[in-house]
């Protein structure tokens, strides 16, 4: 059964434009140019309960746009959403009890004064009772490991501490869905790992539903079984991760640093060759291949370093927009 | 409100008040600030009254009550720490309500009362010491019907600019520059003028004043103050009241509107 329900959401936005200079302040002075931007263009998609599935595409792609349409906090310029049987922008408290919005790159709790505090008004505004707070809140510090840091001001903890304060702040309500927009954005990978533990452990143990938008394919690849990427506000994929790893991801990037100038010609017999400018060079080699074409390049060439990773995301995303690229 | 309702505003003003626990040099400098302007208008009245006894229907004795009256009044009336909201608005803090079942303007309504105790407890230390200092003559007004509404048009007053400075805050909606702190600092100025925070505002012009007496702001000073000193027939109180609760009508329709306004246009940015 789905609980999360868009058809043909759209969300325009009029950004006015500028000439470059004093005379074209000026102008926008006295008449101002519009010009749409379809931040989110006739999408659709329903989610059942239970689910996590992760929102991907490049920065304003319109994930953040659809994040906020779902919970309320845009009006959509068309389209019909309906979350738990709500209308989001109608913002009915009974609505906004049901679930929490968290954005990596924002926070709400009080800056200067301990994460507890938050908790403590939170719990008012939610209305929670005490027995459940003391419960939930007991159960989430454990899992966060955070019992050292709640009576410390918010503004003098790291990044990784903060967002962890941040998501029991959102979960103290213990909220039916979930929607995290970049809960792992600036963190280490120490932290992102206990971040992406947490939120899939929380998924199975509450059955709630999250939508999770991030850069890192790590995140999706760990967290969601399946993915809607979105790119220029269109949906160009949903479905299942396996099949779009598969499918597309099958390069793997391979970056090196050499130690002494070396002839550009001979790079071409180890793979494709992406970029090079001494002293680095990208390659671009097909996912089985990629241990093969590590060990011949530090066999045949002098390298200081070399890093294997995965094409990114955004590299990904474009190949399902525009297609294949690379050989 | 339900009581379940109360709590949830009960708590932002608890929560609010160990911020300022937090923001204490903040609010010490603030204080500074007032006891100056406070000093600078109190001698000068001092001064002018040094020459004259009597001056524009005033004599020494009330301007100075005046004077100290406008100091206590100022931190129950137009303290307030809702002059953040702009910049909430234009930093898109303002997403973190609208998610989550609270009112907004309960909300910055608690968090300015908050405001007002603190800045009331204090004012009332620094005028007490200014008065075992400089020992004025001061009028003390025994008339219980002119204590209990002073003590009315205060919470009318109270009100009445929560509703003018989320105006003026709302305005950010439109312009987001720096927050909106260019109109709330020309706000500011020009209110300080047009309440009376300078001088008592029947010393104008006849026909000055009589369009004073029309707008919102002569409410917010003047008019408790005109009401503390006994200066105005019952039934001028009583009018003063009737134009206060019209402003209050009006400004309470303006607030709503302009907010339903505004939240079409908040995109919330700042991400």
């Amino acid at each position: 059964m789905s609980i999360i329900e868009v058809k043909n959401l759209k969300k325009y936005y009029q950004v006015h434009k500028k000439e470059p200079g004093l005379v074209g302040s000026l102008k926008s002075l006295v008449k101002r140019e519009y010009r749409d931007v379809k931040a989110v263009d006739n999408i659709s998609f329903s989610i059942g309960e239970g689910e996590l599935v992760g929102f991907i595409g490049p920065n304003g792609a319109g994930k953040t746009t659809t994040l906020k349409c779902l919970s309320g906090l845009l009006y959509p310029t068309g389209g019909k959403v309906s979350v738990l049987g709500y209308t989001p922008w109608e913002r009915k408290p009974e609505f906004q009890k049901q679930f929490a919005l968290v954005m990596g790159q924002k926070n709400q709790l009080w800056w200067d004064l301990p994460a507890m505090e938050s908790f403590i008004l939170n719990k008012e505004i939610y209305e929670v009772p005490d027995k459940k707070y003391k419960k939930t809140l007991g159960e989430l510090v454990r899992l966060l490991d955070v019992k050292d840091i709640l009576k410390v001001q918010v503004r003098k903890l790291s990044l990784g501490q903060r967002m962890k304060c941040e998501l029991i702040a959102a979960l103290l309500h213990s909220p039916k869905i979930l929607f995290l927009d970049e809960p792992t954005i600036g963190l280490d990978v120490v932290m992102q790992k206990k971040m992406r533990d947490f939120i899939k452990d929380y998924n199975r143990k509450y059955h709630s539903t999250i939508i999770l938008t991030s850069h890192y394919m790590g995140d999706v690849q760990e967290l969601c079984e399946r993915v809607i990427i979105i790119d220029r506000g269109k949906i160009v994929f949903d479905g299942a991760l396996a099949e779009i790893v598969e499918k597309y991801a099958d390069h793997k990037i391979i970056s090196v640093v050499f130690a002494k100038e070396v002839d550009p010609k001979k790079l071409a017999e180890i793979g494709k060759v992406k970029d090079y400018d001494f002293p680095t060079a990208t390659f671009s080699i097909k996912r089985e291949m990629a241990s093969v074409a590590a060990a011949q390049l530090l066999q045949k060439f002098p390298i200081a370093d070399l890093n294997i990773e995965e094409t990114s995301i955004e590299d990904i995303i474009r190949e399902v927009f525009t297609g294949k690229d690379h050989a | 409100m339900p009581k379940r309702n109360l709590r949830k505003y009960l708590q932002v003003l608890k929560t609010t008040f160990q911020e300022y626990f937090v923001y204490r040099v903040n609010f010490i400098m603030w204080r500074v600030r007032s006891i100056i302007r406070l000093l600078a208008v109190y001698f000068l009245w001092l001064a002018i009254f040094r020459r004259n006894q009597e001056l524009f229907g005033y004599n020494q004795q009330l301007i100075l009550t005046y004077v100290l009256g406008t100091s206590v009044v100022r931190a129950l009336t137009l303290a307030s720490r809702s002059v953040d909201v702009g910049g909430e608005i234009a930093s898109g803090a303002l997403s973190n309500y609208l998610l989550k079942p609270v009112n907004y303007f309960f909300y910055w309504f608690s968090r300015d009362i908050t405001d007002k105790l603190f800045n009331s407890g204090f004012v009332l230390v620094e005028v007490s010491l200014i008065i075992w200092l400089l020992k004025p003559p001061l009028f003390l007004q025994t008339n219980p019907f002119y204590l209990l509404t002073f003590l009315v048009a205060i919470l009318l007053a109270m009100i009445l600019y929560f509703f003018l400075s989320f105006l003026v805050s709302m305005t950010t909606f439109w312009s987001v520059e720096h927050g909106g702190w260019p109109a709330r600092f020309l706000f500011m100025v020009i209110l300080n003028f047009l309440a009376g925070g300078l001088f008592p505002l029947d010393v104008l012009p006849r026909p000055v004043f009589t369009f004073f007496r029309a707008l919102p702001s002569t409410y917010l000073l003047f008019f408790p103050l005109q009401v503390y000193l006994g200066r105005l027939s019952y039934v001028a109180v009583f009018g003063g009241f009737g134009i206060m609760i019209l402003w209050l009508l009006v400004l309470n329709f303006l607030v709503k509107i302009v907010w339903q306004k505004g939240l079409r246009v908040y995109e919330a940015y700042g991400h």
